[in-house]
Parts: structure tokens; sequence; C-alpha cells
């Protein structure tokens, strides 16, 4: 049966995007991974993947077209002869519930929901949860008995002093969304202590001397560090969904990046598959992809915990906000005379002010320091 | 186009000098074999920034594991690695 492959979301407030090109032609072998076309936003370009082995059958979208986000893009079969189903909308076709890979527990959650599963733009080819609580969260105001819509704000009168109006660019939409679930869902707290930084910055040298990087790898080894807390302490990786605690199975580290004027959340999946070196080159791609706007689907979205730094702007002090779904989100700032302050938000649903304090206490010291 | 060393490093202390101006360093006495992170002139945001430009613009595509000191450390192996890229 002929496998959609569809149209990628790059940020959390788009829902078209633009095809760029395509760099498979009908018949061509295709192996899971391989890019097979780009899409794009105002800033960001996305390569888009194969999510199954097979033979281009043909394509639903052209290049420069805009396309809805989730909709078909290319059809691949395990033959090259196999036909292309009579889909034109997929987004309204009950037939791209057939073709895409559904989970069973993101099953559960959309019967749960009331959804139609063919509503729900897959992740890599598949609905999962995260892409079902995703959907959710981006369309929370559809549903009467939830809160306003991620965006939605109350109608305000025009200030009485003169200005005109800017539309916002797509980043900053996105950022807009991720702020506004953050106020809408989280029960946010924040929390710092003070430390030494000395041993963090000898082993990070030490680290860097011995494998012979270019990049500083005292954040990723810092982040690395959260993951390894994380995979002790699961209810770190988790959020709240329906009043219960819900504890991702994987720790996504998301890490924030300024590209120019984008922010990005570039994510690692599946940290608890990896080393520490693994991990600092594996966070060391996705960062090196996200200053290029080349941010991968799957790494632009789906983080369980985060990591965000300020040192670059000499910043003593701040306080991020939760990206969707996640409990902590750590504050990484300058220090000063040796000390340095670490910080984090947390969502008070999940978890209290000792259990975060706890976790900023493992994290301000390298594991192999540890008592 | 001929590329050679002396005007591939030019280009890319160019684009160390646009880097570090964003946190107000000044990186115009960089010198061809200074170790550019032990020089402090850009933090790794702004390395990230200058490998993403240094792919781009050389049209090279880096693996992780090529992005090390002995590749890419100074302008003058930044320079040569381009070329030894460019085969």
């Amino acid at each position: 049966m002929a496998i959609a492959i569809y149209v990628p979301r790059i940020n959390n407030n788009d829902d078209e995007v633009k095809v760029l090109a395509f760099e498979v032609s009908v018949g061509d072998k295709l192996n899971v991974g391989q890019i097979v076309g780009q899409v794009e936003t105002d800033k960001a370009v996305l390569d888009v993947t194969a999510s199954v082995d097979g033979y281009v059958l043909g394509f639903a979208a052209k290049p420069e077209e805009v396309v809805q986000v989730g909709s078909v893009m290319l059809w691949v079969g395990e033959t090259k002869d196999e036909a292309i189903p009579e889909i034109q909308d997929p987004l309204a076709s009950e037939s791209s519930t057939q073709t895409s890979q559904i989970t069973a527990k993101a099953r559960i959650l959309i019967e749960k929901n009331a959804l139609r599963a063919d509503i729900i733009p897959p992740i890599d080819g598949r609905v999962t949860v995260e892409a079902v609580e995703r959907y959710l969260s981006m369309h929370a105001g559809a549903k009467p008995e939830t809160k306003a819509s991620a965006f939605a704000q109350p109608a305000q009168a025009l200030p009485e002093v003169q200005g005109k109006p800017v539309s916002l660019t797509r980043e900053e939409k996105g950022m807009a969304a991720t702020v506004t679930w953050h106020r809408d869902f989280a029960v946010a707290g924040y929390i710092e202590i003070d430390y030494d930084l000395a041993p963090w910055v000898e082993y990070a040298k030490r680290f860097q001397e011995e494998k012979g990087l270019l990049m500083p790898p005292l954040l990723p080894l810092m982040a690395w560090r959260l993951s390894e807390i994380a995979q002790e302490t699961p209810r770190l990786n988790a959020t709240i969904i329906a009043n219960q605690r819900y504890e991702y199975i994987p720790v996504n580290l998301g890490f924030t990046i300024q590209a120019g004027d984008a922010l990005y959340l570039a994510v690692v999946r599946n940290t608890e598959k990896l080393d520490e070196f693994g991990f600092v080159n594996a966070l060391g791609d996705v960062l090196r992809r996200a200053a290029g706007h080349k941010l991968r689907e799957s790494e632009a979205s789906g983080a369980t915990i985060g990591f965000s730094s300020m040192e670059r702007w000499k910043v003593t002090h701040h306080i991020p906000i939760l990206p969707p779904h996640t409990a902590l989100m750590i504050a990484h700032a300058a220090g000063k005379n040796g000390r340095g302050v670490l910080g984090a938000s947390y969502d008070h649903r999940v978890l209290n002010g000792g259990q975060v304090v706890t976790a900023l206490k493992e994290l301000s010291l390298p594991k192999k320091y540890q008592a | 186009m001929v590329l050679n060393k002396e005007s591939v490093a030019a280009e890319i202390k160019a684009k160390i000098i646009e880097i570090a101006a964003q946190t107000g360093d000044d990186a115009s006495e960089l010198e061809l074999d200074e170790i550019i992170p032990a020089t402090g002139l850009i933090d790794s945001t702004g390395l990230l920034e200058l490998i993403a430009w240094y792919e781009k613009f050389y049209e090279i595509a880096l693996a992780q594991e090529e992005i090390n000191i002995d590749n890419l450390g100074t302008l003058t192996r930044m320079a040569e690695f381009v070329l030894h890229k460019k085969g």
C-alpha cells in the first residue's frame, strides 16, 4: 500500500509552509532518513526526510506551492508500480489516516478527546502522543470547555497614543504561542542557586583538550548532566495531561539557540541512548543546523526538558519560559567572580521547589566531582 | 572559481570580525595561526554561526567529527580545510 510523506511543521504557529524543491524523482529508490525535499517559512528551511524505505510513486505538492502542514507531500510504495491513492485533499480525507502510522497511545488520546485522526499533522510520518498533544495545545480554543486558543487574546481597545500596527513574523507568532502555553497551562515557579564555577570550567576544559573539540563543551556537558539527572528522576521529565502526571519515556533535551533574529529550541531526542561524548556531538549537530536555519522537523519539536543559557549576553539572571509540555527549563547565566547562578523555571503542577533545588544542586557539579 | 589560501583566510577573518562585533569584541587583530576559540573573541554560539556560514559560503558539508581544532582551529587551518574539501 502506498505510504504518504507529509508536509512537516516547522514551528508551533505555522499551519502553512512553502515547498521549495524535491530532491527525488518518480521511480527513485528511497531509504529511511533520506532527504526528499525542502520546505520553508520566512526564515527557516527544513529538510523533509523519508519515513519509510521504498520507491517514489508521485508528488502531491509542487515546488513553490504553499501547502498545509500535515497534507501529503509525496507518495512512497514498496514497488515502483503501486497505485497512488486518489486523494487530492488528504486533510479532509479519511484515507489519510489509513496511510499514516498511528501509535496505540496516540489512538487512545485521539478517542479520549473525540478527535479525528486525519486532522492531526504527523511528526516524521507518524501520529504519536506528542503529535496529538501538539494539536490539542494549538487548537485548545476550538473546544468550549478548554481555555482560550493558544494565541487568542481578548479584544483590546487601541491605545490612546498614536501608533501603527506591524504584523508579527512567523517566529514571533511561534514565540507568542509558546509563551501563551506557559501562561494558560503551566503553573510556573522559579528557583535559583548560587554555585562554584571552577569544577565545571575545569571539567569542560579537560574534556575539550582530550577530545580536540573546536566548540567549548561546557554547556553541552551541563545539558548532558541534566539529561542524566532526568533519567534518574523521571518526574523532572514529565508534564500534566488530564490530571495525571505524564512521565515521558525518552529524554528529549531542548536547548535554546539564537540564530540571527530567530530563537530556536533545538532538540536532541532519546538522549538516554547516548553517552556523554555522543550527546555532545549530537547537540553540536543540531545546534549547527539551527545556526544555518536548517533544523529538521524532529529537531525542532518534542522537547521533554529544556536548557537555556544567556551567558553570551553577559546576563547574570533570567527566567526562561517553559516550552510546551515540559516541567523544567534550566536557566544558565554568566558567572561573576568565580560564582555562577543556576536557575530553573518549573511547572508547579509537576514539581515542587524542593525537587527542583535537589536537581539544581546535582547539576551544579560534574558527576565525577559528586560524593 | 579558483580558491587560494590567503583569500579564503581573509574571507573567514572578515566573518569572524563581524560575529565578534555582535558581542562587542574586536577581532581585527586575529592572527593566522591563533587558536580561534582560545582567543575568547567569539563564543560557542558565534562559532556555530561561523561554521554554518563556512559550510554555506564554501558549499561544503562537514561531518560532526570533522569539526575539531586540528581542522578548523585557526584561520590557516580553516582555509586549508576548505581547499582540502574542495579537492
